[in-house]
């Protein structure tokens, strides 16, 4: 009977997990089918696109730039003078001071010659206190409004503030030290204005590493491949996140999430939905949940789109220790959404995001480092029982890898079709190389680091912020010796 | 040898056969995965490798094209010398250089003439035009017209438009109706920009949406282009059935001032649909139409949000003064921030001497977040 049972068992998670496996690759190829469509899509547009277009037009909807800082006294400077360098005729600035303990304020303050202001504005969502707003006395910075509030210990909060302060109907959500593109805004509005019957309430693009990136006065100078191995995988892994995934899941309006480096957001929507949650984890993520949410129960026929161009440069994590905090707030962030909007799945009352959006990233975010735990203890159950046909378990193994590579090699196909970031063949070689060693190095942390998010969240530990240690961009003249430059977040 | 070959295909096969089934889905996998695998490694190498063949092209033929066009036309000797451009004649040993016979030196050249002409205006920008038909370039841009890929028609409708030559309607205008949101946005620009009579023909039969992404450019050029003839825009005000067309012919009237248009945009007060109104309501107030005052203030409690803010705007532009106490009352009792917002900063831009005690009378009775609602408003250094 006991013999019985652990055949049935075992039979059963045998065929599940290959179902499972089936299924996931399966997606990855249509995933891989539809981001090429959707890129060729957008390349054809983009061939007679002309964005200057746009640059002196008075019908260009505002948008509002807002940018949360915390310490960043370091590079604060650079980084408000880049955000206040787009190329788009009617936008603002908002940074948000968020209660910094080093001179980040003052070192604006007497930058861009700001003074304190009277400044009306309607609370909209609910957010730490705010202790003042500033404008500056010369006209050159006529965009920028600095906002210093009391320290809410997370992005979300920050956010909020600049989303209550904020004149226009969109705004653009990044970091501070993050590096866009010049054309950003008018990029990112665009598919807002061009899609009929259909209001389009988040747009996104690719993100990339600007670790070993040249930047000068927060601007980019010259793209290459990061050296850093960490930041090397990331580069690749963003490529496939973006450039197939997002572009992918874009083309059936079904994307998952709007990255919190960069994306554009229909304010009203947003204020309507309650804007960022300070507790959560995964606020970008959970933001877009409950705008779907919020825009299925009023029959509102919505999209969130994405496109393939690289608009953001931001710095990934060098070191294990802070890649693995990052990865881990991540992970919590995912479990506590699906956990929060758990009615939406296989709901159809949320259409393609509680039929698709929802069940995958149950199915194939969250669950699939589980899976793959209980896959490695069922092995080695096998293993110590003698139970492993070997020759079976070498074909799906190198099943699975092959399969995996041939996917990455395609997301970096599809990037060097579209556009050759890297000027050279070093560079092309540096991340195609993380292709065949991903899954053997870099994969088993992304597991292991989601496991430990979600037991950190099942069991409610606090999550501590801890210490950010940015390396800084590349000068131009920089020396190889370049020290780490550490900024001190809330814990 | 052909036999045994056939043999060890034969019994793999019969072994594969053999073997369960999620085995072969396996290698079956394995092997689709490595032939992709390699096939995006090749396309990647010959990807670059094209893209490096093109620069090294480029870079090779820009220099011969910029030769060109300095010396038969910058450096023309005919230029100001009163010659009518037809006369000016070209080198045609340069303009006949077999190296201008390929296809892709042609486009390159198209796009440079197409750049110059965007710098160079009167007879520069005429002899420029001159090359490009000497040279048969019109004839590549009408090839391409006929296309079946949208994109290379909208790179053939921008082309001729850019060197300002004549597409017949009858090839025009049906486009400026397409489904295709792209091609109709490009079909349109050019419309407008290539029709000396009608400009805005396309207007009277545009079933398709005008996008908003698209009005964006088509303002640009409608505002930019030269000798354009401006109509009056009251006209699809009234009995266009487009929304879009009539949105867009708001804006319009409101830039170029059309002071005719305002009986035909009041009766857009009473429309059905509640963004157009805003639309109206904000194009009243551009052009200042104080006879629209008095209906808006009528209207103004059946309002929803959004149309009320384009009222309290509106009556800032118009300033007429005759409404300074139902702004008064707005901005003191109505609960919403935007609002009472928008009630102090159209009471500011009235910037009379009654506007300006009713300020200072605002200022002593109203409570402390009205106060700083009116300190923001008047601080120059906040904009919005």
């Amino acid at each position: 009977m006991g013999v019985t049972f652990v055949e049935i068992a075992s039979g059963f998670f045998e065929t599940s997990v290959f179902i499972y496996g089936v299924s996931l690759l399966l997606i990855y190829a249509l995933l891989a089918i539809m981001s090429f469509l959707n890129i060729a899509l957008f390349l054809r547009k983009e061939s007679y696109t002309d964005y200057k277009v746009i640059v002196g037009s008075p019908l260009a909807p505002g948008i509002s730039v807002i940018a949360p800082a915390f310490n960043e006294g370091l590079t604060i400077i650079s980084n408000v003078r880049s955000l206040l360098t787009f190329d788009y005729p009617n936008y603002e600035v908002i940074i948000i001071n968020d209660g910094s303990t080093d001179d980040t304020l003052e070192k604006v303050i007497n930058e861009f010659s700001l003074v304190k202001v009277d400044f009306a504005y309607d609370i909209k969502l609910s957010a730490k206190p705010v202790r003042g707003v500033y404008k500056s006395r010369d006209e050159a910075y006529a965009k920028l409004i600095v906002v210093d509030k009391e320290n809410g210990k997370a992005k979300a909060d920050a956010t909020n503030v600049g989303i209550n302060v904020s004149n226009f109907p969109y705004f653009l959500c990044t970091d501070v030290d993050c590096i866009l593109h010049e054309q950003t805004l008018g990029m990112l509005i665009r598919p807002m204005l061009e899609e009929e019957n259909m209001r389009v309430i988040a747009t996104g693009a690719t993100l990339r590493m600007a670790n070993s990136c040249e930047v000068d006065e927060g601007v980019l100078i010259a793209i290459k491949a990061p050296r850093p191995l960490l930041a090397r995988f990331q580069e690749l892994e963003y490529i496939r996140s973006f450039v197939m995934g997002k572009m992918g899941w874009s083309y059936i309006n079904a994307v998952p999430n709007v990255s919190g480096g960069l994306g554009m957001f229909d304010k009203e929507i947003a204020v309507k939905a309650g804007g960022y949650d300070p507790a959560s984890f995964g606020e970008d993520m959970e933001l877009r949940m409950r705008m779907s949410r919020y825009v299925y129960d009023n029959k509102i026929k919505a999209s969130v789109r994405y496109i393939p161009t690289t608009l953001c440069w931001t710095e990934g994590p060098t070191s294990v220790k802070i890649f693995m905090r990052q990865r881990t707030r991540w992970a919590r962030g995912l479990l506590q959404l699906m956990l929060a909007h758990k009615k939406m799945l296989f709901n159809p009352a949320y259409g393609r995001v509680g039929l698709i959006v929802f069940p995958y990233n149950f199915f194939f975010e969250l669950l699939a480092p589980v899976v793959e735990f209980l896959g490695i203890i069922y092995y080695l159950f096998l293993i110590y029982f003698g139970l492993v046909n070997w020759p079976y378990a070498i074909i799906l193994l190198i099943f699975v890898y092959t399969y995996s590579v041939m996917i990455s090699s395609l997301s970096v196909l599809w990037d060097q079709l579209t556009f050759q970031y890297y000027k050279t063949w070093k560079d092309v070689i540096r991340v195609i190389a993380m292709v065949f060693v991903e899954m053997i190095i870099y994969h088993p942390l992304i597991v292991v680091f989601s496991l430990r998010g979600y037991w950190f969240q099942l069991t409610n530990r606090k999550h501590s912020w801890g210490n950010m240690q940015r390396a800084g961009f590349k000068k131009k003249s920089d020396d190889k010796s370049k020290k780490p430059q550490p900024a001190v977040s809330p814990s | 040898m052909w036999n045994d070959l056939v043999e060890l295909l034969f019994q793999a096969y019969e072994q594969f056969s053999l073997l369960p089934l999620f085995i072969e889905i396996a290698l079956a996998f394995i092997i689709i995965a490595i032939a992709a695998t390699i096939i995006a490694y090749g396309a990647i190498m010959y990807k670059r490798y094209k893209s490096y063949v093109h620069e090294k092209r480029v870079a090779f033929i820009n220099p011969i094209i910029e030769d060109l066009i300095t010396e038969q036309v910058l450096l023309n000797d005919s230029l100001g010398r009163d010659i009518p451009t037809e006369e000016i004649e070209f080198n045609p040993e340069a303009i006949t250089n077999k190296v201008y016979k390929k296809p892709f030196v042609r486009q390159i050249l198209i796009d440079t003439l197409i750049q110059y002409r965007k710098n160079f205006r009167g007879e520069v920008g005429d002899l420029l035009r001159k090359l490009y038909l000497d040279m048969g370039l019109d004839k590549d841009s009408f090839a391409k017209m006929k296309s079946v890929r949208w994109e290379k028609k909208i790179k053939a409708v921008v082309e001729l438009t850019q060197m300002d030559i004549t597409i017949s309607d009858v090839t025009i205008l049906p486009l400026t109706n397409s489904t295709n949101a792209s091609l109709r946005a490009a079909a349109r620009n050019a419309y407008i920009q290539l029709s000396k009579n009608e400009p805005f023909k396309f207007f009277d039969i545009a079933t398709e949406p005008l996008l908003p992404w698209d009005q964006l450019e088509m303002f640009k050029i409608i505002t930019t282009t030269k000798d354009i003839a401006i109509p009056n825009f009251s006209r699809w005000v009234s009995y266009s059935s487009n929304k879009s067309v009539v949105s867009f012919c708001l804006k319009l009237i409101a830039h170029y001032d059309q002071q005719s248009a305002v009986p035909a945009v009041m009766e857009l007060l009473n429309n059905k649909d509640h963004y157009f109104r805003a639309d109206a309501i904000s194009c009243l107030g551009k052009l200042s139409a104080e006879a629209s005052e008095e209906k808006m203030v009528k209207i103004y409690n059946h309002q929803p949000l959004n149309c009320q803010l384009e009222i309290l705007k509106a009556m800032g532009n118009i300033a007429s003064g005759k409404y300074l106490e139902f702004l008064k009352s707005e901005f003191l009792f109505s609960s919403n921030f935007d609002i009472r917002m928008n009630a102090a900063r159209a009471i500011i831009k009235h910037n009379t001497q009654n506007s300006r005690l009713l300020v200072e009378e605002l200022m002593e009775m109203t409570y402390e977040e009205n106060q700083l609602i009116i300190k923001h408003c008047l601080n120059p250094l906040i904009k919005y």
